[in-house]
């Protein structure tokens, strides 16, 4: 087995933009849906407790690589990888004797609309660990507070924890369901489009909520907000048609972005 | 096109003639739209007002059972009919303590017999029983007597007051017809029911020491009982010994009644109500007095409708669920058309099935032996509240299927989602997210399960048994393998055969009105739970 760090990348472009642990590593993936192919030889790695924004236009696989990280694609009955290997802390995750289950645990997820369950702000956090058969009330009780503080959620539900998740604002809800998915301390959290729903203010603490896990948790977040990205990355990776087209710095892709592609789509010529 | 700058201030002619079309199509001046519209509001308001005649009219037949059942009891007291009843109640009761002392007998002698024991032996062993059970028995004959004889006098006058009602509906007829002359022809000569229910009253010092002498021979019969080895026999017997003592106290109490009881005391209005709601007795066509009461037929419908969502909702929910959540797409192409093409079998069939395979397979396991620990078996009878309810159990599967699956598919994907994402397997993911987020639908298919169930007719009728008798309950389990009737199955099987008009004819409409009412709530719980559920996930 290669090792992930001294693998030789196909393109220099798309080789990791900074000395750093890698936490994710996509060598080679091509990813169908039946017949049409979603992603196309992707190579990156992305590295550990760093920001990675992915951006791109509508349809070019950002969702799908996303979800790669996971494996919430094996939910879809045609989904399927054609080639290639996603490992995450060097172990590839689509080994069959990996348990998906902890995998899960490992990589949180946040999707684009805000998903509470329609249970009790509480019974929303501890969700993740009473599946793990963890009912102790007083744990509970310490990661329901720590993970609404660590979601900048506490003070404004501390009064009402055991009333619906369903009946917060759409903001609160999105940032219930990241104190959902840090409950269970992942390492890794993926963000697809977290705030596309919701109103600027709402954004914005969400973002800055962001800056604070990120010394903790790996976070890959999609977004088709060019400032958000800027805002909030570390890292950015720039996808088209299913491929990665420049993997950088964030203030290098959108200053000086090597690729005539990533400039168009940035500087909105695109199309 | 003309420039803009041309057209500023007004439309185009072509442009003002699209919008301000006068000679559009038209059939009787309606638009093609028009007629459309009214055709589906015609097609609309025919439903509901056929729906609305419906109702009326099983209203309207089934109000008028209340008028002529509250003459009929009426008629039950001004004929003494109630007086004689104090005296066969007690029979009845006397009569039920025999049984019971027959049926310890015939079990004794059964277990007796397989012990090896010769016919003779045996007649030996339960000898003293024997002229215990003779005493016993013997001991209300006079009393018995009594009671055919004032039975006689009680019908007699019933018979007397019926006949006269006949002919005021004659005359009455004829005096409508307008022919008065043949009307007054008719005599009718009024019942003096003082009279006649004075004579049954004036029995009441003889019949005090009928009942005397019936006390002591019972008392005698029960000091004569045989000490028996067998405990579960003596404890029969002891059972039989604790009713007899209670019915001998109860003697002065229905003398009481008997002295206070008063041919000519009204009947409370709500009497024909009560009793036909609570009445625990439905017996029609009966030498002596007719009973509508619903209690029995709406008891063996919930008997058998609670037997087949004990059978249909873990099995519909169930499939419901491997559909919705486990099953591939070609699993799925096969399990859920197989479930559906059920409710498209034809009851009749089901119900030739019932009693020609399923009932007798029923009592054949009964009767295994390795099974005789469980309550109520073997079975005696072949068609009972089980073999029904097990077939009602297959008609409500596709509802409670269909509906508790469209339920779950209801339920938005990304709780799924959230749900995997945090690391639950399926299992869990079902039982803790799915279910609980699509409860009030599957509630709401249990509901309309019932519903199919308690109307459903054919099988009930072919296979439950058609015995009009509360189960007993003593029995726990074992209620649930005694025959009975419904409410759908005596409409059904009466209908046919009353004279229309008639109180019996009425009684049948007001069991349907019951049965409508029944859906109706149904069905309207069940809408409002969706509702609610609607409301609160989206
Ligand atoms: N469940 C699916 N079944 C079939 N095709 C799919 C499925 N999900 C996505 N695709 C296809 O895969 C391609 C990539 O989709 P993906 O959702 O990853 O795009 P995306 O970059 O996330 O787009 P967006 O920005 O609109 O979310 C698209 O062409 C899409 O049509
Ligand atoms: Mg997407």
């Amino acid at each position: 087995m290669k090792l992930p760090d001294t693998a030789p990348m196909p393109h220099a472009a798309l080789a990791p933009p900074e000395e750093s642990s890698t936490m994710i590593e996509v060598e080679n993936l091509d990813f169908y849906y039946g017949q049409a192919r979603a992603l196309h030889e992707i190579n990156i790695s992305i590295p550990a407790n760093k920001v990675t924004a992915f951006i791109g236009p509508s349809g070019c696989g950002k969702s799908t690589l996303l979800r790669c990280f996971n494996r919430m694609n094996d939910l879809v009955d045609i989904a399927r990888i054609g080639k290639g290997r996603v490992r995450i802390h060097g172990i590839d995750i689509y080994d069959p004797d990996v348990d998906v289950i902890s995998l899960r645990r490992q990589v949180g997820m946040v999707f684009q609309k805000s998903n509470p369950f329609p249970k009790s702000i509480y019974e929303n956090i501890t969700y993740g660990l009473e599946i793990q058969g963890i009912s102790d009330r007083k744990r509970l009780d310490e990661v329901v507070e720590k993970s609404l503080r660590g979601a900048a959620l506490w003070d404004e539900v501390k009064d009402r924890l055991h009333t619906s998740g369903l009946g917060l604002s759409g903001g609160q809800q999105q940032r219930l369901c990241i104190a959902r998915a840090i409950a269970v301390e992942p390492s890794i959290i993926l963000m697809d489009e977290p705030c596309s729903a919701l109103d600027p203010i709402a954004t914005s603490k969400v973002e800055e909520l962001i800056q604070q896990l990120k010394g903790k948790y790996t976070i890959v977040i999609v977004t088709h907000n060019m400032q958000q990205a800027g805002r909030c990355s570390d890292n950015t990776a720039f996808f088209y048609l299913g491929k990665l087209i420049e993997f950088a710095k964030t203030e290098k892709i959108f200053t000086n972005p090597s690729q005539r592609q990533t400039e168009d789509y940035i500087t909105g010529r695109f199309g | 096109m003309p420039t803009a700058s041309s057209t500023a201030f007004a439309p185009t002619r072509s442009v003002g003639d699209a919008l301000l079309n006068r000679n559009r199509f038209r059939i009787l001046g309606l638009t093609p739209d028009d007629i459309i519209k009214y055709f589906f509001n015609g097609n609309a308001i025919v439903a509901v007002v056929v729906l609305a005649l419906i109702t009326i009219f099983l209203f309207r037949e089934g109000v008028g059972f209340f008028g002529k059942s509250q003459r009929d009891l009426r008629l039950y007291r001004l004929a003494g009919l109630e007086y004689v009843d104090f005296i066969r109640h007690e029979v009845d009761e006397h009569t039920a303590m025999t049984r019971d002392l027959n049926a310890a007998r015939l079990a004794e002698f059964q277990k007796l017999t397989a012990e090896g024991k010769t016919p003779e032996q045996v007649t030996a062993a339960l000898a003293s029983f024997d002229a215990f059970a003779n005493a016993f028995g013997d001991s209300i004959e006079d009393v018995r007597g009594t009671l055919s004889d004032l039975s006689d006098v009680a019908i007699a006058t019933k018979t007397k007051a019926r006949v006269n009602e006949d002919r005021e509906e004659q005359r009455d007829m004829l005096l409508s017809a307008g022919k008065k002359e043949e009307a007054d022809k008719i005599e009718i000569a009024p019942v003096n029911f003082a009279a006649e229910t004075g004579v049954m009253k004036g029995t009441l010092p003889a019949f005090r020491k009928v009942n005397d002498q019936f006390a002591d021979k019972l008392g005698a019969a029960l000091q004569s009982s045989p000490h028996v080895a067998d405990p579960k026999f003596q404890a029969k017997i002891d059972a039989v010994h604790a009713k007899a003592r209670a019915l001998i106290a109860s003697l002065p109490q229905i003398e009481k009644n008997m002295e206070n009881w008063n041919y000519d005391a009204p009947v409370p209005a709500s009497k024909a109500v009560t009793s036909f709601l609570f009445g625990r007795e439905w017996l029609t066509a009966s030498f002596w007095q007719d009973w509508y009461g619903i209690v029995p037929l709406f008891v063996g419908s919930l008997l058998v409708s609670i037997i087949a969502l004990a059978i249909a909702v873990p099995l519909g929910i169930s499939a419901a669920i491997y559909v919705s959540e486990i099953a591939g797409p070609r699993e799925k192409g096969i399990v859920k058309p197989y479930i559906e093409f059920i409710s498209a079998i034809p009851s009749v069939v089901l119900g030739f099935f019932g009693i020609a395979v399923l009932g007798t397979a029923l009592r054949w396991l009964s009767q295994t032996p390795a099974l005789s620990w469980f309550p109520g078996f073997p079975m005696s009878e072949r068609l009972n509240a089980l073999t029904a309810g097990c077939l009602l159990a297959l008609i409500s599967i596709p509802t409670i299927f269909s509906l508790a699956e469209d339920a779950l598919n209801n339920v938005p994907k990304h709780f799924k989602e959230a749900s995997y994402a945090l690391g639950a397997n399926r299992f869990q993911t079902i039982v803790r997210v799915l279910v609980p987020a699509s409860l009030s639908g599957i509630i709401s298919a249990v509901l309309l399960g019932f519903g199919r169930v308690i109307g459903e007719t054919m099988i009930v009728l072919l296979c439950a048994g058609n015995r009009i008798a509360i189960p007993d309950f003593t029995q726990g389990l074992g209620a649930f393998f005694q025959p009975v009737h419904t409410m759908t199955g005596i409409i059904a099987q009466e209908m046919g055969e009353v004279v229309k008009g008639g109180i019996h004819y009425r009684a049948l409409f007001m069991v349907g009105v019951v049965l409508f009412t029944l859906s109706l709530v149904i069905n309207y719980v069940a809408q409002r739970i969706v509702h609610r559920y609607r409301i609160s996930i989206g």
